[in-house]
């Protein structure tokens, strides 16, 4: 049969943000695809060499909507090192909790409307939005920002935690525990998302390495890699947790990776709060001009809710005299073209799903 | 560690020989005097980083691709000769990766004059 070139996208096909996809088929089978990516493309990296340290965590939080707190954070840190400020204790304790609330958030949304990309409609969708809801408005009352959050501030936060703020995370810790763990039932008695992930773009254990794929998808595919691990950041290393890693690869592990991933996630956060010592956690205010950076170059990594981010920065005084932002979901996609050969085109949904790219990060 | 880019193929080799199978990120820092290609390995299995730098002249920079080694290194490298304007010698030419750009200019370069369209609306 002659080979037939479809064009997918570039508005939404299934996915957060432009990706255009330029599949060629013989019959129903795949036999290549193309991302075309750049739509978003902005010069973020080169606007932010001309801003003060403190006017870019605007830009960062724009990086990844879905999880704009995990890149804002990335980036402060990063801006700390740079300038030799200390986090405080309690601020420390508080961002870890915050980070993996924002993680849970991150995965409820890429959950909910993988389902539904998927087919099996709306159930777990409303489900996961349900709750994703909880943990929006925790961080809104944390920060003043539903969507976009921009609280932190060199050496802890634009502001004091509220008093309640270890009683909510508690309660609201139980809440996401007791809901979360009845999705696998749900799943998988569900015949169309088992048939629809299992065994759907295989990606194997030296593929996902050479490619340099990161985050769940890496997990999935048998590395066990966490930057929160090898590279513990804050109080990480005090913290006992897992990194859920399985064998196969394919888009059903990548499912089971991010939902364990919230289970410990809510692992986390429980003895965070007990840990976390009484204490302001009051940050710098933002003064345009703060003190001078030193030279040396920073090298900044953090487990992004997709996967490891990276910052390199060579400082200068007041800004960036150059940033270079390594996003997750830009090497994650790229190994689209490998796993989706030989597959059906109906299956391309599945695995550019259960990649959970956002174009706004891979663009930049 | 900084190396010669003439040396770039061997480190990479030696470097994969040691365990660092894994390439994190390919970027470049425009020094005025030079431009510094970075690369950022990793070993996972005794998760450490590795970074190597590489300096080439301002003018007509290039580089070798080391895409046959790491393939993650092919969007990082379209990437680089976009924005940095550094030819990647051994590579086909290739369709532009972020495609709205002319490709021509290379934006993050510190002798790209931004802000000049903005002033001719003016």
């Amino acid at each position: 049969m002659a080979i037939m070139r479809i064009n997918v996208g570039p508005i939404h096909p299934g996915t957060h943000g432009v990706l255009r996809l330029v599949v060629d088929v013989d019959g129903d089978t795949i036999k290549s695809v193309e991302p075309h990516i750049g739509f978003l493309h902005r010069g973020v990296e080169k606007l932010m060499e001309t801003r003060m340290y403190m006017q870019n965590p605007s830009y960062t939080e724009k990086l990844d909507y879905i999880a704009p707190l995990s890149w804002d954070d990335l980036y402060v840190n990063s801006v700390e090192k740079a300038l030799g400020i200390p986090v405080k204790e309690p601020a420390q304790y508080a961002r870890v909790i915050l980070l993996e609330f924002q993680r849970i958030a991150s995965h409820l949304l890429w959950l909910g409307t993988m389902v539904n990309d998927v087919g099996q409609l709306f159930t777990a969708f409303m489900w996961c939005f349900r709750d994703r809801a909880k943990v929006l408005k925790l961080l809104e009352d944390v920060s003043g920002g539903r969507m976009f959050y921009v609280n932190l501030r060199l050496g802890g936060f634009n502001k004091n935690m509220p008093e309640d703020f270890k009683e909510r995370c508690l309660a609201l810790a139980d809440y996401l525990e007791d809901k979360i763990s009845v999705y696998p039932d749900v799943l998988d008695s569900s015949s169309v998302f088992m048939e629809r992930t299992k065994d759907v773009g295989v990606l194997s254990k030296p593929d996902a390495i050479a490619y340099g794929v990161s985050g769940p998808v890496l997990r999935a595919s048998g590395v066990e890699e966490d930057a929160r691990k090898s590279h513990p950041y804050y109080v990480y290393g005090k913290l006992d947790f897992k990194v859920p890693t399985y064998q196969r690869g394919d888009a059903y592990d990548r499912y089971r990776v991010r939902y364990e991933e919230m289970l410990e996630s809510i692992k986390i956060i429980r003895q965070a709060v007990e840990m976390m010592p009484e204490g302001d956690t009051k940050g710098m205010p933002i003064r345009l001009i703060g003190p001078a950076a030193k030279p040396d170059t920073v090298l900044m990594q953090e487990e992004l809710p997709r996967g490891e981010g990276i910052i390199y920065m060579i400082p200068d005084k007041q800004r960036p005299y150059r940033i270079s932002l390594r996003s997750p979901a830009f090497a994650n996609l790229s190994v689209l073209p490998k796993i989706s050969e030989g597959y059906r085109f109906a299956d391309l949904f599945s695995i550019v799903g259960s990649l959970d790219v956002v174009l706004a990060e891979i663009d930049r | 560690m900084d190396i010669q880019p003439e040396d770039l193929a061997k480190t990479c080799a030696d470097l994969k020989a040691k365990g660092f199978d894994y390439l994190k990120k390919i970027t470049a820092v425009d020094r005025n005097d030079h431009v510094e290609v970075v690369y950022l390995f990793y070993s996972t299995a005794d998760r450490k980083d590795e970074i190597i730098i590489a300096k080439l002249p301002p003018e007509n920079p290039e580089v070798h691709t080391i895409m046959k080694m790491y393939p993650a290194a092919d969007w990082y490298e379209r990437e680089l000769s976009e924005m940095f304007g550094i030819s990647i010698k051994g590579r086909k030419a290739d369709r532009l990766l972020l495609e709205l750009w002319n490709g021509k200019d290379a934006p993050l370069r510190k002798s790209f004059a931004w802000g000049k369209e903005y002033r001719k609306v003016e």
